[in-house]
């Protein structure tokens, strides 16, 4: 090992190139998946930035903007000791009339406002709670107001068909599909006009989060037609719901396999040359009868290098391009994605050493003697 | 200690060596019905025209070229009738070689070219290895230049590095091909005097390929080679060195 890190330090302008490959590689994994990741973070934000401990679907939702309405009566499977509170929660889409004309498909959420509530997302204040008790009150996102065709807090519109107002914005909570309504349950029904006793979820609050899985596991003995998930678990069902859907993850992997296939490119071609150029080097010990296996270690132990130094140049680059592209989007870098980029990078370094291996067949100490 | 060939008996035997290359109209016979004994102790030379087939020869002596028929006995074990893997390990165990150009490492130290011989090829510890190494270093002169690179060492000092690299393991045949070709007859001369002490001191058998006619008072042996025959002796010396170059320098002497 000692010798593959004198030369890769001695030629680093050799080595370079395969170097920022396998940096290039692992920054666009990461960045792209993160950035792809973050995008599809937007869907769960009705999950993520609300309170609820578990959430009571219909079995057939595969995502919280796709609820489908469930009988309100279903709060009695939720009578026991472990759940501390339950509350409907109405979500549905609707058409939005555009004060400057034309129509938007937005996502009506109401939830119930008071102390204690698990439906609000966080971002609505104690001032938004109470403005939004007034039948008709909405809030939206401050980033969506163009999209709305309104222009102030305490403008009019009508959403299908029912008058609505303004009270308040909210940032950070910009959605994929219809720009969020956030409003009272009461005013969600007035809009959504659900079947009488029906809702969209419930929310359960349990006593304590090591009940989660206990009532989890209850709820699912007691109907079949009953979906109950823990938050996180909802979240990341969702998430995946519009991943795989949209076909995004097929655009993301080509992207990456892309992205992939210029590292170990460019990798092997490094790893490659600087082979070819030891050539005779690694002939001369061929003829002293050294073990071939030391000239395949030292071939190797060159490339897993150089696919560490790779990556310890892409952590910082990933971090910080991470941190830029947080300001006009979000990207997630959570710790598997970290795993992942980097052992994949690693592994297809290492392949490229082994495929640069091949050039070993070439020596031939006999050409030596001439 | 200096073996008397009389007295002991050949290291490496060869007989009947024919080698030949291409087909038809392309082919040559590099080798033709080549025999030759060689004693531990003796510092051989090898000489001839250009193509006469010297490298081929060193190659076929040294378990590098298959030749297409003839025997080599080297240490009295058939050189060419072991598997590919035996050969290797034979000449791990008796073979160094010095090669015309340098070969060595770029990127690393003196030090490092020979101690990288000493763990691969025998797996002495890092230690020992650098402390063999370090001895070798000082035999030939570069004490001091243990932690330079190639790159900043002369033509001379680079082909001691590679002369250090072909010893330290202790080999008992030592092949050359024309170790001195890059160097001026001041450097060439160090070389000459340290491949003659390898032989005189330690009883390796050498055998070197060489142009150069100054060496021949150095050896104890010379061989002549022409179109594949191979002759000892220094008989026909105007028709041996085909090149004005050592037409003087044979003058010189
Ligand atoms: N691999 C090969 N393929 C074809 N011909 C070869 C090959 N190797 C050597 N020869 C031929 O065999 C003959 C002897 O070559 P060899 O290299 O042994 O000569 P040499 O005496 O070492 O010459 P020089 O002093 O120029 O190094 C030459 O005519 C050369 O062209
Ligand atoms: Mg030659």
């Amino acid at each position: 090992m000692s010798y593959a890190i004198s030369t890769l330090w001695h030629e680093r302008a050799r080595f370079f190139p395969g170097v920022l490959a396998v940096a290039f590689s692992a920054l666009l994994i990461a960045l792209q998946c993160g950035l792809l990741l973050g995008l599809f973070s937007i869907t769960s934000i009705p999950i993520d930035e609300s309170d609820a401990d578990i959430w009571v679907a219909h079995p057939e939702v595969p995502s919280v903007d796709l609820g489908r309405p469930i009988p309100e009566a279903w709060a009695s499977y939720l009578a026991m000791p472990e759940v501390v509170r339950v509350e409907p929660y109405m979500e549905g889409f609707g058409y939005w009339d555009k004060p400057t004309g034309g129509m938007e498909l937005c996502l009506v959420i109401g939830s119930r406002l008071g102390p204690g509530a698990m439906g609000p997302v966080r971002q609505l204040t104690a001032e938004h709670r109470a403005l939004l008790a007034q039948p008709g009150a909405i809030v939206v996102d401050e980033a969506e107001m163009g999209r709305l065709g309104i222009s102030k807090v305490g403008d009019y519109t009508e959403i299908v068909g029912k008058q609505v107002r303004v009270v308040g914005t909210v940032r950070g909570l910009r959605s994929l599909a219809g720009p969020y309504v956030f409003c009272s349950l009461e005013t969600a029904r007035s809009i959504l006009r659900p079947p009488p006793d029906q809702t969209t979820f419930l929310l359960v609050r349990c006593r304590s989060k090591e009940d989660i899985p206990t009532v989890v596991e209850r709820l699912k003995k007691y109907d079949r037609k009953l979906m109950a998930m823990a938050a996180e678990d909802f979240s990341v069902r969702s998430r995946w719901h519009w991943l795989t859907k949209t076909k995004a993850g097929i655009a993301l992997g080509l992207a990456a396999i892309l992205g992939l296939m210029v590292g170990a490119v460019v990798t092997y071609q490094t790893l490659r040359s600087a082979t070819v150029a030891s050539l005779k080097e690694y002939a001369v010990l061929r003829a002293l009868g050294i073990p071939r296996r030391h000239v395949i270690g030292l071939v190797v132990g060159q490339s897993f290098w150089v696919g560490l130094a790779g990556i310890a140049i892409s952590i910082p680059l990933i971090h910080s391009l991470a941190i830029v592209g947080n300001i006009g989007a979000k990207v997630l870098l959570p710790w598997w994605l970290w795993t992942a980029a980097i052992s994949i990078t690693m592994t297809v370094a290492m392949l490229s050493g082994l495929l640069a291996l091949r050039t070993l067949r070439h020596v031939e100490p006999v050409t030596l003697l001439r | 200690m200096y073996y008397d060939g009389s007295r002991t008996e050949p290291t490496l035997r060869a007989w009947g060596l024919c080698k030949s290359f291409g087909t038809g109209e392309m082919r040559t016979e590099a080798l033709r019905d080549v025999g030759i004994e060689l004693y531990p102790g003796q510092f051989s030379l090898l000489m001839g025209p250009s193509g006469s087939g010297k490298s081929t020869l060193l190659a076929v002596l040294s378990g590098l070229l298959h030749p297409d028929s003839g025997r080599v006995l080297a240490h009295d074990q058939d050189l060419w009738a072991m598997t590919e893997r035996q050969r290797e390990e034979f000449r791990l165990r008796h073979c160094g070689f010095i090669f015309q150009g340098y070969n060595l490492f770029p990127a690393l130290t003196a030090r490092q070219q020979l101690e990288m011989v000493l763990r691969w090829g025998k797996g002495y510890s890092a230690s020992e290895a650098r402390r063999r190494a370090d001895q070798m270093l000082s035999t030939l002169g570069l004490a001091k230049k243990g932690d330079l690179r190639p790159m900043q060492l002369s033509g001379g000092e680079k082909q001691r590095v590679a002369i250090g690299r072909a010893l330290i393991k202790d080999p008992t045949f030592l092949f050359a091909d024309e170790p001195t070709a890059a160097l001026d007859w001041k450097h060439g001369e160090q070389v000459v005097e340290l491949l003659r002490a390898a032989a005189h001191d330690a009883g390796a058998t050498i055998l070197v390929v060489a142009h150069d006619a100054r060496m021949v008072p150095y050896a104890d042996r010379v061989f002549h080679l022409d179109d594949g025959v191979l002759a000892e002796g220094v008989e026909r010396p105007m028709a041996m060195f085909a090149d004005s170059r050592d037409v003087a320098a044979f003058g010189a002497i």
